[in-house]
């Protein structure tokens, strides 16, 4: 499933929006090393880390989509960022643990 | 040899714009058609390379050479110095402060992660002076 349709059938808010590409896998964490080194390629990665780092670390990984969960939502910069580098990002209301289970009946990853 | 060298000056006191110079050098590999393997390989290296810069030694200079076989890079700040390297080097052992730490930094993986994704790494530190370290990643 690509991000779009992800976006619109995951009801998740969309704060920033990327290239639309497929969701291949998912990874959930907020040390930013841990996911530099251990998230897969196009996969949604699902945090509640709020900072510009954010950005620049889902480029690195080259992930579909960031999702921010718990009601988080990018500051100023972290917006700015992700709007620079074209990256999507969404918003769940849920915990992570719940947003996952949205991720994995709508993709099947 | 003929290879291509960059250089930037790493901020050390800007967290916003930590990760540019990864970024651009991953921008310029993908650029020259590097196999994306070896392009995530060298900006994981160099971004936790560029971070350790900000977190620890108030920013550095990185000077980058791309050949066509391999990326050299260089990462030389004047910092504190590391005082024991195979500590710094072990998983999971950080010295970041608290605040780092709710960035989302020091999981004690950034020397682990750089050693993981390069060939081949050396790190010269001598405390109260400085550190450099020597990062090489051969394309697949």
């Amino acid at each position: 499933m690509t991000v779009s349709e992800f976006a619109e059938k995951s009801g998740f808010a969309v704060f920033c929006r990327g290239e639309d590409r497929a969701v291949e896998s998912g990874y959930c964490g907020d040390f930013l090393s841990n996911i530099i080194s251990r998230a897969p390629d196009s996969c949604c990665w699902l945090t509640v880390m709020n900072n510009v780092n954010v950005a620049a670390v889902a480029t690195l990984i080259d992930c579909a989509c960031i999702v921010l969960c718990e009601g988080t939502e990018p500051d100023e910069a972290f917006y700015k960022k992700a709007q620079e580098l074209k990256l999507w990002v969404l918003g769940a209301n849920e915990n992570v643990f719940e947003a996952c289970k949205k991720v994995v009946k709508l993709c099947n990853v | 040899m003929q290879c291509i060298r960059l250089e930037y000056d790493v901020d050390g006191e800007n967290f916003s714009s930590a990760g540019n110079a990864s970024e651009s050098v991953k921008r310029t590999l993908k650029q020259m058609g590097v196999a994306p393997g070896s392009v995530r390989r060298v900006a994981i290296a160099m971004y936790e390379g560029e971070i350790n810069m900000v977190i620890h030694a108030h920013g550095g200079k990185a000077v980058v050479e791309i050949y066509p076989e391999r990326v050299d890079i260089y990462l030389k700040d004047s910092g504190p110095g590391i005082e024991n390297i195979e500590l710094a080097m072990k998983a999971g052992y950080s010295t970041a402060t608290e605040s780092i730490r709710s960035l989302g930094f020091g999981a004690g993986m950034g020397l682990p992660n750089m050693k993981k994704y390069s060939d081949e790494m050396r790190i010269d530190s001598t405390v109260g002076v400085g550190t450099t370290v020597f990062l090489r990643v051969n394309f697949e």
